[in-house]
């Protein structure tokens, strides 16, 4: 398809907010949405005019357990109450385990009272509910641990490479994301400078033993930001 | 404004303090935006066990993008809700069991008494799209909403109007051109 003709842009932004593209084309233009700002901006134009529709539904009040639910996903409250078991659930990660499909979803946590030589840079995953790695930094940043945390998407014949997207700069690889335990990785000064110039990670899917050209060629799957240095 | 229509600059504020690690202002937000947010997960889900999972993912997500709003890029209730629909259809895309036509038509009474020109006096003036939803002839407009607020795929939407899928098809991109054209003027 023409990516390029700005009609046919907007229109595929339009299906795209409202729903209707789906399936492989939907994933496709995700990608595209990473790569190009002005695709971006048409996606919020319309997320913007469609939200319209959603202010005309009567409010719904959630059950008393949903916000203990969350706050202890991300925080861990000891206090709160045990998990709702539900079947539902259990039965979706199921199914979402084999039909896992790397989205542009990135979580990001900031680890609240890290010891000062380190710091959680970013988990990656294909969705919050499914961490594949986490980053973690050793300031001043000669160092990269990439420990594996979750299953890693099989891709046969591919690698995962992990690049640092400095601010108005290129891509800079930081190497290849292990498949399975952990890796240290020392930086190069020129990956630590963009490590410390940039406000995102990228993952991108390369040719066994990563990419041959020094930037990324094969599909963007996970985009996250990262916390300023300090 | 509808009554408890949320202030943008307010949730901006919320979103901004969650991005520097302050959880109470993601507990003030789920307070202020969760209702309408399982509004939308329910309708799409249809189930509200699963449509209450779909909550806590959302705001799990909020909490850790809160960094990647941006609030030139659009309004910040725009953006939470659309997290809540994109969650929902790739929640569906797994687990909604197939459209009944009994389900259709039990849908059929609630999206006849949602009249966009009342809703759009209920918004103000912001709600341009909702003015220019009303130009546009009505089965069309129903495909649209079955789309936006049902989470219906191109198919779904032709067995729930019994037209043919291409039909459907051309009637959604003709509506967006001339939504397009309306929204433009």
């Amino acid at each position: 398809m023409n990516y390029e003709r700005p009609e046919l842009l907007d229109r595929l932004a339009a299906e795209y907010a409202l729903g209707t593209l789906r399936g492989r084309a939907r994933r496709r233009f995700e990608r595209l949405c990473v790569a190009s700002a002005a695709v971006r901006s048409a996606v919020y134009r319309w997320e913007d005019h469609w939200s319209a529709m959603s202010r005309t539904l009567p409010q719904v009040q959630p059950s008393a357990q949903v916000w203990p639910a969350v706050s202890r996903r991300l925080f861990g409250d000891a206090g709160a109450a045990p998990p709702r078991a539900s079947r539902w659930r259990t039965w979706q990660f199921a199914l979402a385990a084999t039909l896992v499909a790397l989205a542009i979803i990135a979580g990001l946590i900031v680890r609240q009272q890290a010891p000062p030589a380190l710091q959680t840079l970013a988990v990656l995953g294909t969705d919050s509910a499914h961490p594949v790695w986490r980053l973690e930094r050793r300031l001043p940043l000669a160092a990269l641990t990439i420990e594996v945390i979750g299953p890693v998407p099989e891709a046969a014949g591919k690698s995962y490479e992990l690049w640092a997207l400095p601010r108005g700069g290129t891509p800079v690889s930081l190497g290849l994301l292990p498949a399975a335990g952990s890796a240290e990785r020392t930086l190069s000064e020129r990956q630590r400078r963009a490590l410390l110039a940039a406000d995102k990670v990228a993952v991108s899917v390369e040719p066994a033993g990563g990419s041959p050209t020094g930037s990324p060629t094969g599909p963007i799957v996970i985009v996250t930001g990262v916390p300023a240095p300090g | 404004m509808t009554p408890n229509e949320p202030d943008g600059a307010e949730l901006e504020a919320l979103l901004s303090r969650c991005a520097a690690g302050d959880r109470s202002a993601l507990e003030t937000l789920y307070a202020r935006v969760a209702p309408i947010l399982l509004a939308v997960l329910l309708r799409m889900l249809r189930r509200r066990d699963a449509a209450e999972d779909a909550l806590q993912d959302v705001f799990v997500s909020v909490w850790q993008r809160a960094r990647q709003f941006d609030p030139i890029r659009g309004r910040a209730l725009a953006w939470l809700v659309s997290m809540a629909r994109y969650r929902a259809i790739d929640l569906q895309r797994a687990a909604r069991p197939a459209l009944a036509l009994s389900e259709v038509s039990a849908l059929e009474p609630q999206l006849q008494s949602e009249d966009p020109a009342e809703a759009s006096e209920m918004l103000g003036s912001g709600a341009l799209l909702l003015r220019c939803l009303e130009q546009i002839a009505a089965p069309q407009r129903r495909c649209l909403m079955l789309a936006y607020q049902d989470g219906l795929t191109h198919s779904e939407i032709a067995r729930a109007v019994n037209e043919p899928l291409g039909t459907v098809k051309s009637w959604v991109r003709r509506s967006l051109i001339a939504l397009r054209r309306c929204l433009e003027s």
